[in-house]
């Protein structure tokens, strides 16, 4: 079971040793691809060796997340896949410098991340708008607290609002919207002021299945635009399989990172392509087969 | 409907003044006793009050004193409130201080603060201002308290300070709760305006009261009470004007907008 779990190391690394990777899908494409291009990607985010203990009530501690290195390349989507509790939320907040590691560092840039900071735009599944501000206020807010004048955060924003497809409901107070429209506003005000890292915990987890699928597509569209990093914690397959160019999948207590998949289906992605794509079937299938594996072994153990 | 429904709505306070002075009225000339005017009695007499320059400047000073303590509260109690909500250092210290003074009732204390601060300003004053102060803190605190942590974090993310976080998330956040608590103190404002100017007997409107009662003068007594009454309704009303104004944004249920694109 222990043999399953294998580390990340930085890419360089691996194509230098010819490693196979962790990824037992379609090894024919993904060896030494990088490699061949020259150009290697840049490292935006760094996780090395981090572990995540809480202190809990009664003395006791809980080890939340266990030894996790992860490297995120400038550009890629890369999903972080697991079941509830495995650590998921917990590694992203430590990357956003909400919560500090026990142990280990996480780099941004190659700098420690000792906190938040405008680099690193979080997403969360509760929203988190800014109930008193309408969803132009709130799209504004990081342009305004940036020091960019009013009238040009009012247009900056404008144009966001329009991306998101809100046009209309600039004047809107959150309670007026639904929750997809209410998401659709967080990831305006997170894009509004330019992090070079979107960090999404389970940003689409609170709506209904025909929302959750329009925003998904709206999210690969805008970022098949402009290409930010993206760091997208979710625990469903599909959704991970569906936007990403790396899946990461964790197992449960202490969480670690079991393996690391490679979504190697060409973009720009379309749903109704993707879904009756066998490679894209058999990513699901077999990342599926992988988490409950990780079930059974907790259990026997 | 609706224009009728409204008419209805704003008039429902004004039916239940009319009705509560109705109730007055019977019950004032079925007792016909001396000490129980009248309520149309005691409504003449009013006037008669709020014409005497010597009255009027006696309210005003009690007016005065209520808006010094009351704002004064709000001022040390909201950030307080808010400062115990988000950090448990701040709320382990004061909380039992807190715990000791929540259940006196403040006018009792009026005796021993006029020994200090003698019958003036100061000692009335003071009394309010803790009268004032409790239910603004524990609103302020418990507003602060829920403020959720992932819009704290998403204010971080954009580059807001400890501080800027406190007085542009948490403050705005928690006003809904800490109106409410300023609307109970409001009231609370008012009744001990009314009691510690019974218990130190100078100068205000619960001086005129008192001493109407003790010359029998049951006229100006109620008289007083309804002109306390008034300032009360007034002020609450004013009040919750003013809340909704600030935080229209958080009422649950409001046909605003929505209809009408
Ligand atoms: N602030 C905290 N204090 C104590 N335990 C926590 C805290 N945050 C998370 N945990 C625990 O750490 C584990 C991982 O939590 P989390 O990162 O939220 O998981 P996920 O997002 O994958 O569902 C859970 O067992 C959770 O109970
Ligand atoms: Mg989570």
């Amino acid at each position: 079971m222990r043999g399953k779990v294998r580390k990340l190391s930085p890419p360089s690394e691996r194509q230098a040793t010819g490693g196979r990777m962790q990824v037992p899908l379609r090894p024919e494409i993904d060896t030494g691809t990088g490699a061949t291009s020259g150009e290697r990607a840049r490292a935006m985010i760094e996780i090395a060796s981090v572990s995540k203990r809480f202190e809990t009530s009664g003395r006791k501690s809980h080890l939340a997340l266990s030894d996790i290195n992860l490297t995120v390349n400038d550009g890629a989507f890369v999903s972080i896949l697991g079941p509830s509790g495995c650590g998921k939320s917990t590694l992203l907040y430590i990357v956003g410098g909400f919560v500090a590691p026990s142990e280990g560092v996480a780099r941004m840039k190659g700098a420690a991340i000792t906190g938040p900071g405008p680099d690193r735009g979080p997403v969360f599944q509760e929203f988190a708008l800014f109930p008193w501000k309408t969803v132009l206020g709130n799209v504004m807010y990081g342009l305004r607290q940036q020091g960019v004048k009013r009238t040009e955060a009012e247009a900056q924003s404008l144009r966001l609002i329009e991306m998101v497809g809100l046009k209309g409901f600039e004047h809107f107070y959150p309670k007026e919207l639904s929750g997809g429209m209410k998401q659709r506003v967080a990831i305006a005000r997170t894009l509004a002021y330019r992090p070079s890292v979107l960090l999404m915990d389970e940003p689409f987890g609170a709506l209904d299945a025909h929302t959750r699928t329009r925003l998904q597509n709206d999210l690969l569209n805008i970022w098949e635009r402009d290409r930010k990093t993206v760091l997208f914690v979710t625990h469903s397959v599909e959704e991970a399989v569906f936007l990403s160019d790396k899946v990461v999948v964790m197992t449960r207590a202490p969480g670690r990172i079991k393996q690391i998949v490679d979504i190697d289906l060409p973009r720009p992605r379309i749903r109704a392509e993707l879904l009756l794509d066998s490679h894209y079937q058999k990513y699901v299938v077999d990342i599926e087969r992988m988490i409950d594996d990780g079930r059974d072994d907790a259990e026997h153990s | 409907m609706t224009s009728a429904r409204n008419i209805v709505s704003k008039l429902s306070p004004l039916l239940a003044c009319l009705g509560l002075l109705a109730l007055w009225q019977v019950a004032a000339l079925w007792l016909d006793t001396e000490s129980f005017p009248t309520a149309w009695h005691a409504l003449q007499t009013v006037p008669q009050v709020l014409g005497d320059p010597e009255q009027l400047l006696n309210i005003l000073d009690s007016i005065r004193r209520m808006v010094i303590g009351f704002s004064l509260a709000v001022l040390i109690a909201i950030p307080l409130g808010l400062a115990m909500g988000r950090s448990a250092r701040v709320s382990a210290f004061f909380n039992p201080l807190l715990m000791m003074i929540y259940p006196v009732p403040k006018a009792a204390l009026m005796p021993v603060i006029m020994l200090w601060l003698g019958v003036g300003d100061a000692s009335k004053t003071l009394v309010i201002f803790l009268g004032v102060s409790l239910p603004v803190i524990y609103h302020s605190f418990q507003g602060a308290k829920a403020v959720e942590e992932k819009m704290l974090w998403s204010g971080a993310a954009m580059g807001l300070s400890g501080l800027q976080r406190m007085i542009r998330i948490v403050l705005p956040a928690a006003l809904p709760e800490i109106l409410t608590g300023c609307r109970t103190g409001l009231v609370l404002a008012l009744i001990t305006m009314v009691t510690s100017e019974m218990i130190a007997r100078q100068s205000g409107a619960g001086n005129i009261l008192f001493n109407a009662m003790d010359m029998a003068q049951y006229d100006t007594v109620f008289a007083m009470i309804i002109i306390i009454g008034a300032l009360g309704i007034v002020l609450d009303a004013a009040f919750d004007k003013l809340r909704w104004r600030l935080v229209k944004w958080a009422e649950p249920h409001q046909e605003i907008l929505l209809g009408a694109s």
